[in-house]
């Protein structure tokens, strides 16, 4: 194509009353889009209220604590850091959270899989040679808060090609 | 649009916070593992794309057609449109699951949960897309601000109370740490794909005729998206690295999970189902720029060239591609089931995203050689922007383009120990078939009956 059929862009002469019109349009609630801000609104504010009504938080207890004790000497076995005992009452609790939450199912293993991955947020996502700590840890949380599951899911880590990428 | 918008738009598509907790664990060497691609993949990207927009209308279909041939120009394009397809299932399921952690935990292993919740999201924002680009900037950038400037601001603000408080960084801060462990292949494989963080940034230049002075306006957009995609990149992942030692991090195995880390050491975890609310909606700001962009550009080229039959090429009443969104939400719609209701699938889905990015690495191979060709083709051309030392600026960019699609080669943990060979000839036969077989079907099969250049006068049309 020529450069005569190309004409790069240039400013638009449009007169001052389009452009208030226009600026008025740009608004967020002032905007011809004002039903889908209003509508996205309710929806976010709803999931919010949802969302505090219904998280629960992790509650330290003596058992968590317990729990803590051992997976943190598990940790130490392993050879991994060994988190403060408080942070992994305040993350893990007594039953794992989510972590234990269903491990083995095909849903969260692709969603599992699918995180081991670079350092993008968008579609340049792509798995990448994992850190061992990253895996082997999780399989330490469940062979502690909830070993039944780690059965499910051993076989599948053990497949995992794992290479030592964060420094200790 | 005002060039701020488009600067949030393109930031929106490209970073969030997603990506915090999985770059935390590597501490120091976070910087690095973000700076060098950076240097190497985002400034000639976003200099050249600058260039390029401030002169041609219309994104990467119409500065590849101008500068290396139509057929080409339609090539790139189709690799933006075709990555796109493969990126919403797996971009709505980590919503759905986000929006599970809050509610109730199980549900995010519930398969018809999940096709559900990506089902009423993703039509839902071909609803706002057919609405018009208007709709879109607004909540894309309204996304951004929401979901991850005001929620990333905080999490640096409390890493910093954190130290100001006394508490010894939980990763080391030395000069030691600012490179990555080097363990050979797997290290060169994390900094190389790293590189795709940047891919997108282009993308929205397919909405440049909607600025005022798109050749002014545009490059500042593009800079200010830049540092604004490094400091949303860097910054948060620093600050959790700074407060939840790695090794939790590899516990929690989650981005929820670290960030709960994160809020409970400040005893304000009530503070983490807004941050998943917040990250679900960046999450969806993104996937509306994404919507709107690359099938906008399939839309002009098929329009001036007859690449697509009639049908897809109808508008609505906005002068969006309707017809191209519905039927692109078919297809992925039916992706989107197979992926939450069909293990194998689910399982195997990161397989595709490998074959995805190596097609999107296509488009930025012709976009840098598209523009060393403009340079020496049409010299006198008007451009709002030039971009300094071009061609060095183009070689950089297609070398790290290329070494990335080459990487992606190479098996990553997920493949585990099977056959490289085999890998080699899925992710290879996924490129050819994606990224060569379809779009030549596409070009052999066109009519000239098919062209409707007189009509190509949409929203954003080329000059």
């Amino acid at each position: 194509m020529s450069s005569s059929t190309s004409a790069g862009p240039g400013p638009d002469a449009s007169d001052p009353a389009t452009e208030a019109r226009e600026r008025t349009r740009g608004g967020l609630m002032g905007s011809q889009h004002r039903w889908i801000y209003l509508g996205s609104i309710v929806v976010l504010v709803a999931m919010l209220v949802i969302g505090l009504l219904s998280f629960t938080q992790v509650h330290a207890t003596n058992e968590a604590y317990r729990k803590a004790s051992q997976l943190s000497d598990a940790l130490q076995a392993a050879g991994y850091p060994v988190p403060s005992q408080d942070q992994i009452v305040r993350t893990l609790g007594t039953d794992g959270g989510a972590v234990c939450s269903d491990p083995a199912d095909a849903l969260v293993q692709a969603q599992w899989k699918y995180g081991m991955s670079n350092g993008a947020a968008g579609p340049g996502q792509r798995p990448v040679l994992s850190d061992r700590q990253v895996v082997q840890g999780e399989a330490i949380v469940l062979s502690v808060y909830c070993p039944d599951k780690l059965a499910d899911i051993q076989d599948k880590i053990d497949d995992f090609d794992l290479r030592d990428t964060v420094r200790d | 649009m005002s060039w701020l918008t488009l600067a949030l738009m393109t930031t929106s598509s490209v970073a969030s916070l997603r990506a915090a907790p999985t770059m935390a664990v590597y501490g120091l060497a976070a910087v690095f593992l973000y700076v060098l691609p950076a240097i190497v993949f985002l400034m000639p990207t976003a200099l050249v794309s600058a260039e390029l927009a401030s002169g041609w209308n219309g994104g990467v279909y119409r500065w590849v057609s101008e500068g290396l041939s139509k057929p080409l120009g339609f090539l790139a394009v189709w690799c933006q449109f075709a990555m796109t397809i493969f990126y919403y299932p797996s971009l709505l399921a980590y919503v759905a699951s986000t929006i599970a952690y809050v509610i109730n935990p199980s549900l995010a292993s519930n398969g018809p949960y999940t096709a559900i919740v990506i089902i009423v999201l993703y039509w839902s924002g071909v609803w706002v897309s057919s609405r018009g680009t208007g709709a879109v900037a607004g909540l894309s950038s309204w996304g951004l601000v929401i979901g991850t400037l005001v929620p990333g601001t905080l999490l640096v603000v409390l890493g910093m109370v954190f130290l100001g408080q006394g508490n010894p960084s939980a990763a080391p801060m030395t000069a030691s740490n600012i490179f990555p462990q080097w363990t050979g292949l797997a290290s060169l494989v994390l900094i190389v794909n790293n590189f795709l963080s940047y891919s997108g940034m282009e993308m929205n230049a397919v909405h440049v005729s909607s600025l005022r002075n798109p050749a002014r306006e545009f490059p500042r957009s593009m800079f200010t998206a830049s540092g604004l995609v490094l400091l949303i990149f860097i910054l948060p992942a620093l600050a959790i690295s700074w407060v939840v030692p790695s090794s939790q991090l590899s516990l929690t195995a989650g981005v929820m999970q670290a960030f709960d880390s994160f809020f409970q050491y400040f005893h304000i975890g009530w503070l983490t189902p807004v941050i998943a609310v917040a990250l679900v909606v960046a999450s969806l700001g993104g996937m509306l720029t994404w919507l709107a962009g690359p099938s906008k550009g399939l839309l002009l080229i098929s329009r001036q060239e007859g690449y697509l039959p009639p049908f897809l090429q109808r508008l609505n009443k906005h002068g969006i591609q309707q017809n191209i969104l519905v039927t692109q939400g078919v297809v992925t719609t039916v992706i989107a089931l197979a992926y939450a209701l069909l293990p194998n699938v689910s399982s195997a889905y990161w397989i595709f995203s490998v074959i995805t990015t190596q097609v999107y690495l296509i488009v930025y191979l012709l976009m840098f050689l598209a523009a060393i060709r403009l340079r020496r083709t049409q010299p006198d051309h008007p451009r709002g922007y030039r971009a300094p030392a071009l061609v060095l600026t183009c070689v950089t960019g297609f070398v790290a383009s290329a070494a990335a699609m080459a990487i992606g080669f190479v098996p990553s943990s997920q493949f585990g120990n099977g056959s490289v060979w085999v890998y080699i000839a899925i992710v290879g036969g996924g490129l050819l078939l994606l990224g060569v077989i379809i779009p030549y079907l596409f070009l052999r099969l066109r009519k000239p009956s098919w062209r409707m250049p007189e009509e190509s006068g949409t929203e954003g049309a080329v000059a």
